[in-house]
């Protein structure tokens, strides 16, 4: 399944850091909501 | 991130729940979090940063390198709907401009409210006229818009 506009993003759960804690993200926890993904090279990289 | 972290607030005013996404684990997050990001925004990064180790997050995305194994600057706008609306990639060295992204959604939800009545033409920024497609708008865009109303 790729990417593209007009289409269902992709789902996942993946690990995450929030606010001090570990935790668990599921994309799609988050229908009915407005949504932004940033994918980003790396921590602790410039720019 | 720490620029996405500053424009966060006015994601947030418009309902968007942010999402950043890299192959570092969540441990890694956290370290640069607290020793680097927590420097330059207030209170630390406010939405969750997401671990990909494997790139399948990335993979779906069509944004991970495997050659390199990292992810490039993938943004994407999805509607309560779950449906991508917007994307854009950058390669590593530049850096995005997130007042664009939060003029995307200003104008993905316009449209979105008026039910696909409305659309934005080029330029568009909130408070500027809208078009409204259909019959009568064809041959008649140039009645209601014109390129210098993009500045």
């Amino acid at each position: 399944m790729t990417a593209r506009v007009g289409q269902k993003a992709p789902d996942f759960t993946a690990p995450a850091y929030f606010k001090g804690g570990f935790t668990s993200v599921k994309l799609s926890d988050y229908l009915g909501k407005w949504v932004m993904l940033c994918f980003y090279p790396g921590d602790f990289t410039f720019v | 991130m720490s620029a996405v972290a500053a424009q966060y607030e006015a994601l947030q005013k418009l309902g968007v729940e942010v999402f950043s996404v890299s192959v570092d684990s969540h441990f890694v997050h956290k370290m640069w979090n607290d020793q680097e990001l927590v420097k330059m925004v207030d209170g630390g990064v406010p939405f969750h940063m997401v671990s990909d180790q494997a790139g399948n997050v990335g993979r779906a995305y069509g944004v991970y390198d495997d050659q390199q194994g990292i992810e490039m600057r993938g943004r994407f706008i999805i509607d309560p709907d779950g449906v991508i609306q917007a994307m854009e990639v950058l390669t590593p060295p530049v850096g995005r401009k997130l007042a664009e992204t939060v003029r995307q959604v200003q104008a993905y939800q316009l449209v979105r409210n008026s039910a696909g009545k409305e659309a934005t033409p080029a330029g568009w920024e909130p408070g500027k006229p809208t078009l409204k497609p259909g019959p009568d708008l064809v041959g008649k865009v140039w009645e209601v818009w014109n390129p210098s109303m993009e500045d």
